[in-house]
């Protein structure tokens, strides 16, 4: 897994301990370029804990890893230039409008002041907000802020996407758009590195790891993971393997 | 620390302020209120003391007596009553200060050389009136007695006596005793407080109760630039207050200072800035805005007000609390605005509470860095 300069993410005996809680333990596992990727787990899994470790918001209790090249220790800086992160509650500031976000995200990520104007336009007509820019977020309905959220977090044009749970509290119409729009990014060379718990999202993986109380319980693209699962039932869907998996790590 | 990052949240925090009635309340009402409300209700100076008078004796000596009382511009004598218990029952409902009481057979007393004695009652209720008071007609009655002396020994055909010590009193720095002089100075310290860190108190709070903070986490914003970029827009408006209080203190108050106001701008800078990182520390700390909140009243604001030598003397208190007043930034301020403000000090007598002042910013800063690392910014 060492060395392979195509990718993306690359973590081996990733470990997070709370006190003598373990919450990942030792997961290793690796990103292409280019890839959309996906965490699974039930709630508590350790899926916001290993991304938040990846996009260098806490640090690892033990292991390596390397995120767009730079190691999740000693660059966490770095990682953060060159990644977005959007949280499951869209973290944007709901007492600003849709603008007054973007210019501070833009400045935060030191952009330049010449590329600012386009990158404006571009993110609002590509989360299709353009006839609210100036209204309060507050104001907008949980889809709209959701584009938001993601326009905001791609602003500075980063390698890495990550998203955790990106589309929770969000309509089912609102999602479909949502992984279309992922996978226009992905074709455009972006890695898209995305936790969740909804199945039907899980499919639009390329590759998927499933975790469980911190361990991984399975790893491979959709289909394989149904296969090496049920290999005697054809008719059997993630949704199964899922529970499946995660009964049998509960006993 | 990148200029263009700390620009980018300066101006967020900005929005939030503007668009933060309560925020807007405490950063403007709230010190006019203060001013107008310590300038004008909380008098400390003591004009006249309302006083009764119990005339038993009744004759000119007595009626001489009481005209000289009220003519003195001390005393303001309300009413003339007829026994001693309505006067207890005056004083007793708080319609009068002082009730003063001349015996019957007071000028035959007087007339035969033996000591007269005068009951004077005081509501001791407020001990700082009551004290004021007290002077007021010891000396009075010191005066009354040396008039007599004097007047009897030249009726006696004695030469003209001279009293043998005359003291020559006359207060500086604040020549009329007036309060306010010293009260405006102080306002600005409590403002000050106020604005800087009870304001600021919430700013990092806020990020936490909103979930904004995992955001800012995620992106290449250090903990400097953070404290930094947050700290400007309040640090900004700390200072309009200061100077809208100093122009108020002179238009309404006619307090002027005697020493440079670049002294007091370089001291309020200071200040401000001590201020402002008590403020985000207590936010870091308590991560909630209610919390926050209140532990920036007790622990900035009540100790400013009370600890800092500006309504109460620390010259009074317990041991403890007078060690306690040396580590609240706001006693050396006032310190400073007094010097500035009554004595018209320079920087040459002044600097150790400005040092102090920096020292105090410079560890306040640390520690808030420190707090912020540990939490991974």
């Amino acid at each position: 897994m060492n060395n392979s300069g195509s990718d993306a993410v690359m973590v081996e005996d990733l470990e997070k301990r709370f006190g003598r809680f373990v919450a990942v333990d030792k997961i290793s596992f690796a990103v292409k370029k280019g890839e959309v990727f996906g965490l699974l787990g039930p709630n508590g899994a350790g899926k916001s804990t290993t991304i938040r470790m990846l996009c260098g918001i806490i640090a690892p209790t033990s292991g390596y890893g390397r995120v767009a090249g730079h190691d999740i220790f000693s660059e966490p800086e770095a990682i953060k230039h060159a990644i977005g992160y959007m949280s499951q509650k869209f973290s944007l500031y709901e007492d600003m409008t849709p603008y007054e976000n973007i210019r501070f995200y833009l400045g935060v990520y030191e952009v330049p002041q010449e590329a600012w104007k386009e990158r404006i336009e571009w993110v609002l007509d590509m989360a299709r907000l353009q006839d609210v820019r100036y209204r309060i977020t507050r104001e907008l309905p949980p889809g709209w802020r959701q584009r938001l959220a993601l326009g905001c977090a791609l602003l500075h044009r980063p390698e890495i996407l990550f998203l955790d749970e990106p589309t929770s509290g969000v309509d089912p119409i609102t999602r479909r758009s949502f992984w279309e729009f992922i996978n226009t990014l992905a074709a455009q060379g972006v890695t898209v590195f995305v936790t969740t718990h909804y199945m039907d999202e899980a499919r639009n993986c390329q590759r998927l790891v499933m975790i469980n109380e911190g361990k991984i319980a399975a790893m491979g693209s959709p289909s394989e993971i149904i296969a090496e699962v049920f290999p005697c039932r054809p008719e059997a869907d993630l949704s199964d393997v899922f529970i499946h998996l995660m009964a049998r790590r509960g006993e | 620390m990148n200029p263009v990052i700390i620009k980018a949240i300066a101006r967020k925090e900005f929005y939030h302020l503007v668009r933060d009635f309560r925020s807007m309340y405490l950063a403007f009402m709230i010190p006019l209120l203060l001013i107008l409300m310590f300038g004008y209700a909380l008098s400390l100076d003591v004009d006249s003391v309302r006083t009764v008078v119990v005339d038993h004796d009744k004759t000119e000596v007595s009626r001489d007596f009481v005209r000289k009382l009220n003519a003195s511009s001390y005393f303001e004598i309300t009413h003339h009553l007829n026994d001693s218990s309505t006067a207890v029952r005056y004083l007793d409902q708080g319609l009068t200060t002082m009730a003063i009481v001349i015996p019957p057979e007071w000028t035959e007393d007087l007339k035969a050389d033996r000591t007269a004695s005068l009951q004077v009652l005081i509501d001791g209720s407020d001990p700082n009136f009551a004290g004021i008071s007290r002077g007021y007609i010891t000396a009075f009655v010191e005066a009354y007695n040396r008039d007599r002396l004097i007047s009897f020994l030249n009726r006696k055909g004695m030469e003209v006596i001279k009293p043998p010590v005359d003291g020559r009193i006359r207060v500086w720095f604040n020549e009329d005793l007036d309060s306010r002089n010293f009260i405006v100075p102080g306002i600005i310290a409590i403002i000050i407080m106020i604005v800087g860190a009870m304001l600021t108190s919430l700013v990092i709070a806020r990020e936490y109760e909103n979930g904004t903070m995992e955001t800012i986490r995620s992106l290449p914003v250090g903990g400097g630039e953070l404290l930094l970029g947050k700290a400007i827009p309040y640090f900004l408006i700390a200072l309009i207050d200061v100077l809208v209080a100093v122009f108020m203190g002179q238009v309404l108050f006619g307090v002027v200072m005697k020493s440079s106001f670049s002294l007091l701008v370089l001291a309020s800078t200071i200040y401000i800035s001590v201020a402002l990182s008590l403020g985000l520390l207590i936010s870091i700390a308590t991560k909630s805005q209610l919390v926050a909140n209140q532990m920036a009243i007790l622990i900035t604001f009540l100790p400013s007000l009370l600890l800092s030598n500006f309504v109460f003397p620390v010259g009074n208190m317990p041991r403890i609390f007078q060690l306690l007043t040396c580590i609240i930034p706001a006693t050396y301020f006032i310190d400073i605005l007094n010097g500035i403000y009554l004595r018209g000090l320079g920087i040459a007598h002044l600097w150790p509470s400005y040092l102090v002042l920096v020292g105090m910013l410079i560890v306040l800063s640390n520690i808030g860095f420190a707090l912020l690392r540990r939490e991974g910014m």
